[in-house]
């Protein structure tokens, strides 16, 4: 704390009242924060850093605790020579999330120029499923479009049998890689695309009407008047949910491991978290389950890092 | 010309969007919930109407399956997740959005990055953690996990709602002789209180539906999660279709119901978050 300045010296009742006041002001928002920082600190930023310290033991269970023994950077060398990583771990990983992220965005954003041209009737009816879809857990969604899937006697299933697409008895759209992604993907987007459409359409809502007269009067038609104003005008909502959903989608497990087969019972299909999650739980290797979590957090760094520049070159809002 | 194509466009292309959006939302929720309902669950095949309407499916999952108390951990563990989270949240909303001090922005992009985290790499460590305090199996626990997960992304949404607060609102409260206490309940709290509904539902919603922590941490059967309980149902090879669809949609109704009153203030809470954030 600086001292006092000047000449001057302040009564002592009216300095200590003074400082009082500006300590006020300095520790009140950190008393604020404490609550919060605490438990983000605790819960999610110390695990992040025993993860990496984990990643570079062979940790073995033992009874009351854990033994551990340091082994440098083999977790990570093993992993990154591995053929699994390179030919199904890591292009099952960014394939599908980029995938549903692209889909989901696309989705969302058609479905809100469709919210913003419906009347309120059907605005209202559209709006209350697309909230059913959203509110459908990622679990409960999952055994869902399995179950439409199911090989046999899926929904899905008996109707491309019964229309000679395949043979229902044979085919099972779980084991091999695409047909197993294409199916999470459509689960991915049919749970993540209501959240790009009502934040997009609350977007929508901001845009000067006058601004899509004056398009219209240069003789813009329906394309160049969504791409030269409604894009530029809501940009910063279009950032905002392209990167949460990419944040989100590269996290997605639950769709997967929930999958037959997704489970790790089937290699083809494993992408960075259920790996990490097998490795670390089904055959405690911890290690090695530690080293592709560290791998998975700093893909979704990089990402993150892309979305914070972005924000801030952008220069709306002071952060 | 322009216009009349646009007027026969939007004659056959809006009604069939909508048609097309109503059918891609709605029909995994008709055909899990027709499901349940069905007594030949498993034998239904392309049959887009049930082959009757029975609870049979229900009753099975409470009696045999243990479900209500599966419910019962859900709406504990979500109700402990709401107050802490919404408590929290709207304090360090008020900090970052009200006050200017150092490592603001630190602390902010702090609070974006912890979001990123991805759940596998916390769930082992924490796990090992949580085996060593002896804090597995304990809805408290699970609990704790979840607030932590939800507090990011509602510090953020909360941040946008203080500071659309004007503060001339906050100083004239102050010059009529309120103190920061009186000030914060009776002209800030019912201002933010459509983002605290927003924020609350994110995090009943967090704690409502994850699957990850709960099926790692609460292995005795009595502390299942409804998330988890479903699990019990499902084979790798033979699965009572019945009893998963009639459990899942225990689990997603009560969500369903919460989304559809809320929702004016949801569509805010997120608009304000995003466009602010």
């Amino acid at each position: 704390m600086p001292a006092p300045r000047g000449p001057r010296q302040p009564d002592g009742a009216a300095e200590s009242a003074r400082r009082r006041k500006k300590l006020i002001t300095l520790t009140r928002p950190w008393l604020l924060l404490a609550p919060s920082l605490v438990v983000l600190a605790g819960l999610l930023l110390w695990p992040l850093i025993q993860v990496g310290k984990l990643s570079l033991q062979d940790y073995k269970v033992k009874f009351g605790g854990g033994e551990a023994t340091f082994t440098g950077f083999d977790h990570y060398s093993d992993l990154l020579t591995s053929s699994l990583l390179w030919k199904t771990v890591l292009p099952n990983t960014v394939f599908f999330a980029f995938a549903c992220v692209g889909l989901t965005v696309a989705l969302g954003t058609l479905v809100a120029l469709l919210l913003n041209r419906l009347g309120a009737t059907w605005r209202m009816i559209c709006s209350i499923a697309i909230l059913a879809a959203w509110a459908m857990p990622a679990v409960t969604g999952t055994y869902v479009w399995i179950w439409l899937f199911q090989p046999q006697d899926g929904m899905v299933s008996q109707i491309a049998g019964s229309v000679g697409l395949i043979d229902p008895e044979t085919t099972n759209w779980f084991t091999e890689r695409v047909p197993f992604y294409a199916i999470a993907t459509l689960n991915v987007i049919h749970h993540g695309f209501p959240f790009v459409a009502i934040t997009v359409f609350a977007g929508l809502l901001t845009i000067p009407k006058e601004l899509y007269e004056a398009g219209e009067l240069d003789g813009a038609n329906a394309w160049q008047r969504f791409w030269n104003i409604t894009v530029p005008t809501i940009k910063p909502v279009f950032l905002v949910v392209t990167i949460l959903s990419t944040i989100w989608d590269f996290k997605v497990f639950t769709q997967v491991y929930l999958q037959p087969g997704g489970d790790g019972s089937n290699e083809e299909v494993y992408n960075l978290g259920v790996f990490s999650y097998i490795q670390a739980f089904a055959k405690n290797d911890y290690g090695t389950g530690a080293a592709a979590a560290v791998l998975l957090t700093v893909l979704l760094l990089i990402i993150t890092v892309v979305y914070i520049r972005t924000l801030f070159r952008q220069g709306e809002e002071d952060l | 010309m322009t216009t009349r194509r646009t007027t026969l466009a939007s004659r056959i292309g809006l009604p069939a969007a909508v048609v097309g959006l109503l059918l891609f939302t709605l029909f995994p929720v008709y055909w899990m919930v027709s499901t349940a309902l069905d007594p030949k669950a498993s034998l239904r095949g392309s049959d887009v109407l049930p082959s009757g309407i029975s609870f049979e499916h229900f009753e099975f999952v409470f009696d045999k399956g243990n479900f209500g108390t599966y419910l019962m951990n859900s709406a504990i563990v979500g109700l402990t997740t709401i107050v802490a989270a919404a408590l929290l949240s709207l304090f360090a909303a008020i900090a970052v959005a009200r006050f200017k001090f150092r490592f603001r922005t630190s602390v902010l992009i702090m609070i974006l990055i912890v979001q990123m985290v991805p759940l596998e790499a916390l769930v082992i460590p924490l796990f090992i953690q949580m085996r060593d305090y002896d804090m597995l199996n304990s809805l408290l626990g699970l609990s704790i996990v979840y607030i932590a997960l939800s507090l990011p992304f509602a510090i953020w949404t909360l941040r946008g709602f203080v500071a659309t607060v004007p503060k001339e609102v906050e100083e004239a409260a102050y010059i009529d002789g309120a103190s920061w206490p009186r000030m914060f309940w009776s002209v800030l709290l019912p201002l933010v209180a459509p983002g605290l509904v927003a924020t609350s539902i994110f995090a009943f919603i967090t704690a409502w539906n994850e699957f990850v922590f709960a099926y790692t941490f609460m292995k005795g059967s009595d502390k299942y999660t409804a998330a988890v309980g479903i699990y019990q149902f499902f084979g790798e090879n033979s699965t009572a279709w019945g009893p998963v669809m009639a459990s899942s949609t225990l689990v997603t109704v009560p969500v369903m119901i919460f989304f559809v009153i809320v929702h004016r203030k949801l569509g805010s809470g997120l608009a304000a978050g995003a466009v602010k954030g």
